[in-house]
């Protein structure tokens, strides 16, 4: 392990792996606790992943964002009745349609609207909702009803399906920025996934130390249980992983200036990561923050604005590329806002809100229908289309997966793509 | 609550399948819980039993239990009086104030009232950080690890969650009197919970009237406490929350509001009577399958993640059921046991993040962190929010606990404990802290180099072999000694430069797949 090579120690593409394999690392002796994209592929003679398949990011806006701040409805008295300080004037929104309109942070949104970039689904919900953060977050991330618990996630479930029956690889075939895994990646059945801190971009780990943790991590032991092959396997792939997309997000060039916050550079690192031909079929980022309990209105415009830049930075980014034709972006939120304004000139836990979904391949407009705000004070409004059939038309129009199967329930496919 | 069941991951973990598959254990059921004989009680043992039921096995703990012999270590470990924790001050004061609050809320206009609750929610989250802090600090001590160990383990069992309950002094007193009958009868135990303030809240039972029961409580008093799936029927379900209507708590003490109970005849378990909550409790270990569950939860916790074969489980659990379902009668009997040495179950358990923490600590000689930032936020990062369990089966544990991200929270925390607090980056809360937490004595709060002197005046082999031997709970192959001496060797020309070194291969090792498993 010469220290002043600057070579990578691990092979991080096949072809580096028959090369080291050539130096003198026999490939058996080795395979048990290779990475498996090695084995995998080595062993079995698995084909390529396929280039160009559709490619879905979600967009976790954590804490609830308000709905009824983000999609105006500025004819509606009702409106203005119950959000007397935080009401957006009616000349001020950026109108999407005769009665509705988003919030004048939403300019780089409004634009992709009026290209046919951004559909927006709206008032989306699930009946007998929940109001715990962690709960409803919970029962979007596994789709499941509000009074069921399901410990798979759905994007989890549809890798258990799309993957069945091809060799096992470690190639991440979801990945997430964010400091913990989400929970709609865990499937039934073992998927590499891979996750980066927000922040990795300044991680630097001391470069001999991590030749070292290689070097360990494929040295058999004496006494290979199960748990100790997991491990070993886990931590190879991680840092084979680790390696090869620090490489590439240093490598890479935006075609576009992003705004700087952590959002945008973990969009940035998506269209790097994207543009590389990583196969992964899912990208998870995380914005958050939306949790306004008062003094809301600045925190929310930021927030909006944060969201819109990163949003309108991506997809130039990808079309510059020409990579806006693979990748879909959807929005989540685990409820909206109560629809009075509180005291504190704030919004407290709510139900349904409307989403966004935004891409090149997406056919714009707005998606079905508006809540009804005839409501008495701290009533709640009610949804009008189920967050599952968002993730029916996901699955069965762009990532051409049977929902049904996935879901658990037949839900009829939205008019987005 | 309702759960679907999915089947768990399965074990084989990618390349060649069944390669690895290990022989099941060859005891009899009767050998299996009989004890280990002392001619097989040894350093190895030893260590394994410490990191078992405690979170490392540090050369000092092992030498002292090894001259011990196991029994008295056992009766060291698992005392017949459980030792406390002292209440933080914090907590007192959420508590003593909570009347007030109450006062105070009801006079309030709307804006005062936002204003109430959310000072209200700092003091319990300020409480629940303390709590989670002393918890930590107590369970660091080798004198109290096993028993802290023990009450993480019956509250794996008997699950809150501070998200739901909301108030720390609440969750606080449900790990006291965990604590208080963790080593006596179960039965005991459980009558405790089911009067547990946190657990009123956390299923429910304060919702549960005369005219309209609610099953939350008992569903999983079945399900996930006593018995297990399958050994009970919706009607038993039914007919017990009756038994428990009434069940209230008020600022986080439990009373008994008598005129909500039903007093009408319960039929459970196919007998009938005008039973109490605690009569459905004493009724429910009568059935066989509450000799078999907790040692079931028992093995999945701390040995195995491989159910135990069925014979071997109900040789336990008729033992246990005839020793009065007496908790530090099935710990001693479990850790001492032939089985829980079996070689089967050496150094092959994924560590738990709280274990990883702690074993660290230990390992490098270290106190806690009295800043809930850098102790709870990493536990959180590797997947276990201390008082916040995902739901109420607790956590799964095993394998669920790694993947890239948790792994390299693994991996962060260690580099963090080499690294000096940098109080720069502090504010003065946390200043506040450290400066209290340096009056009572505590100030190794990230590796000293002196944890490596003794180290640093052996060969680089004999020094690779130590930090080997003290760290990984496993033997490794000649090669990877050999990669660890190697990169001890590799610049290491005077103290100084032997030092860094010796440092490195600690964090390295630490990082590795081999620390992980206990």
């Amino acid at each position: 392990m010469a220290s002043s090579s600057s070579k990578p120690f691990l092979p991080s593409t096949r072809r580096e792996f028959l090369r080291t394999a050539g130096r003198g690392i026999g490939l058996l002796a080795f395979a048990q606790y290779a990475p498996s994209f090695l084995t995998a592929s080595t062993l079995a003679g698995a084909p390529a992943p396929e280039k160009d398949r559709p490619i879905l990011v979600l967009v976790q806006l954590a804490g609830g964002n308000d709905g009824l701040n983000t999609l105006i409805p500025f004819e509606d008295a009702h409106y203005y009745r119950l959000r007397p300080t935080l009401g957006i004037a009616k000349d001020r929104v950026l109108r999407v349609g005769d009665t509705l309109g988003l919030h004048p942070a939403c300019a780089p949104l409004h634009s992709l609207f009026h290209d046919g970039k951004l559909s927006i689904v709206q008032n989306v919900g699930y009946p007998n909702p929940n109001r715990s953060h962690f709960r409803s977050t919970e029962i979007w991330e596994t789709a499941s009803p509000s009074d069921e618990f399901l410990t798979t996630g759905w994007v989890g479930r549809y890798l258990d399906n799309a993957c069945a029956g091809q060799p096992a690889t470690s190639d991440p075939l979801a990945l997430h920025i964010s400091d913990s895994l989400p929970q709609s990646f865990v499937g039934g059945e073992e998927h590499a996934t891979f996750g980066l801190s927000p922040g990795l971009r300044n991680f630097r780990e001391n470069e001999e130390n991590r030749r070292l943790l290689s070097a360990l991590a494929h040295e058999p032991g004496d006494a290979p249980g199960g748990n100790d092959t997991f491990l070993r396997h886990t931590l190879m792939d991680a840092l084979v992983n680790e390696q090869r997309v620090s490489a590439i997000l240093a490598k890479d060039r935006p075609e576009v200036t992003y705004p700087t916050n952590n959002f945008a550079s973990s969009l940035a690192s998506v269209a790097a990561l994207v543009a590389a031909g990583l196969p992964t079929r899912v990208y998870f980022v995380s914005l958050t923050g939306f949790d306004t309990h008062s003094n809301q209105a600045n925190q929310h415009a930021n927030l909006l604005t944060t969201l819109s830049e990163g949003l309108a930075a991506f997809q130039k980014d990808l079309e510059a590329r020409k990579l806006d034709g693979q990748v879909l972006t959807m929005t989540f939120s685990e409820f909206g806002r109560r629809p009075n304004e509180n005291e504190s000139r704030g919004t407290d836990h709510g139900t349904a809100a409307p989403l966004f979904v935004l891409g090149s391949k997406t056919k714009g407009g707005l998606h079905g229908t508006a809540p009804s705000l005839d409501l008495a004070a701290n009533q709640d409004m009610r949804f009008s289309t189920d967050f599952r059939a968002v993730y029916a038309t996901a699955l069965d129009r762009w990532l051409g997966s049977p929902s049904e199967k996935i879901l658990g329930a037949p839900f009829a496919p939205l008019g987005f793509v | 609550m309702r759960f679907r069941k999915f089947l768990p991951p399965p074990l084989q973990p990618g390349g060649v399948a069944g390669v690895f598959e290990r022989m099941a254990t060859t005891l009899t059921p009767t050998e299996a819980w009989e004890p280990l004989p002392a001619s097989r009680w040894d350093a190895s043992a030893a260590a394994h039993l410490l990191r078992r039921t405690g979170w490392s096995a540090t050369p000092a703990e092992v030498a002292r239990a090894t001259a011990d012999g196991l029994a008295p270590t056992l009766d060291r470990l698992f005392p017949g009086t459980p030792a406390t924790i002292a209440k933080p001050d914090s907590v007192t004061r959420l508590r003593e104030y909570a009347p007030e609050y109450v006062k105070q809320l009801a006079a309030a206009n709307p804006v005062e009232k936002r204003q109430l609750q959310k000072e209200a929610r700092e003091r319990s989250q300020q409480a629940l950080q303390d709590t989670g802090l002393r918890w930590l600090d107590f369970a660091a001590q080798p004198a109290t690890a096993a028993q802290a160990k023990w009450v993480l383990f019956l509250s794996d069992v008997y699950v809150v969650s501070a998200e739901k309950v909301k108030n720390a002094a609440l969750i606080w007193s449900h790990f006291d009197r965990i604590a208080l009958h963790s080593l006596g009868p179960a039965p005991e135990l459980t009558k405790a919970i089911s009067r547990s303030p946190a657990m009123i809240e956390y299923l429910d039972l304060n919702q549960n009237r005369r005219e309209a029961p609610n099953e939350n409580f008992a569903r999983e008093l079945f399900e996930l406490f006593l018995l297990g799936e399958g050994h009970y029927t919706e009607r038993d379900i039914k007919e017990s929350a009756r038994a428990f209507t009434g069940y209230r708590q008020r600022f986080g003490e439990f009373f008994y509001a008598a005129r909500q109970h039903d007093y009408g005849e319960k039929t459970i378990f196919g007998r009938t009577g005008h039973f109490t909550g605690d009569d459905v409790i004493a009724l429910a270990y009568r059935q066989p399958a509450a000799g078999t569950f907790l040692p079931h939860e028992l093995a999945k916790f701390y040995l195995t993640d491989e159910p135990l074969p069925a014979a071997q489980l109900e040789a336990l659990g008729a033992w246990w059921s005839a020793h009065d379902y007496n908790l530090r009668a099935l710990a001693q009997r479990f850790f001492a046991s032939q089985l829980f040495f079996d070689q089967e179950y050496r150094a092959n358990f994924i560590k738990s993040p709280v274990q990883l923490y702690l074993g660290l600590v230990q390992d490098l000689n270290l106190d806690v962190t009295p800043v809930p930032r850098l102790v709870l936020n990493p536990l959180r990062q590797m997947g276990q929010a201390l008082y916040n369990p995902p739901n109420v089966r607790g956590w799964v544990g095993g394998r669920n606990w790694i993947n890239s991200a948790t792994l390299a929270a693994r991996r962060r925390l260690v580099g963090a404990l080499f690294n000096p607090l940098n109080e720069d980056k502090l504010n003065a809360d946390e200043i506040a802290a450290l400066n209290a937490a340096r009056a009572r004595g505590e100030t190794k709060f990230s590796v000293d180099n002196a944890v490596f002197a003794d180290l640093a005046k052996l060969d680089p082999a004999a020094a690779a072999d130590r930090l080997l031997g003290n760290f990984l709970a496993a033997p490794v192959s000649s090669a990877f000694r050999d990669t660890v001496r190697q990169f001890l060797t590799s610049g290491a020309h005077d103290d100084a430069s032997r030092l860094r070194q010796l440092r490195r291969t600690a964090t390295v090792l630490m990082e590795s797949s081999e620390y992980q498993l206990c």
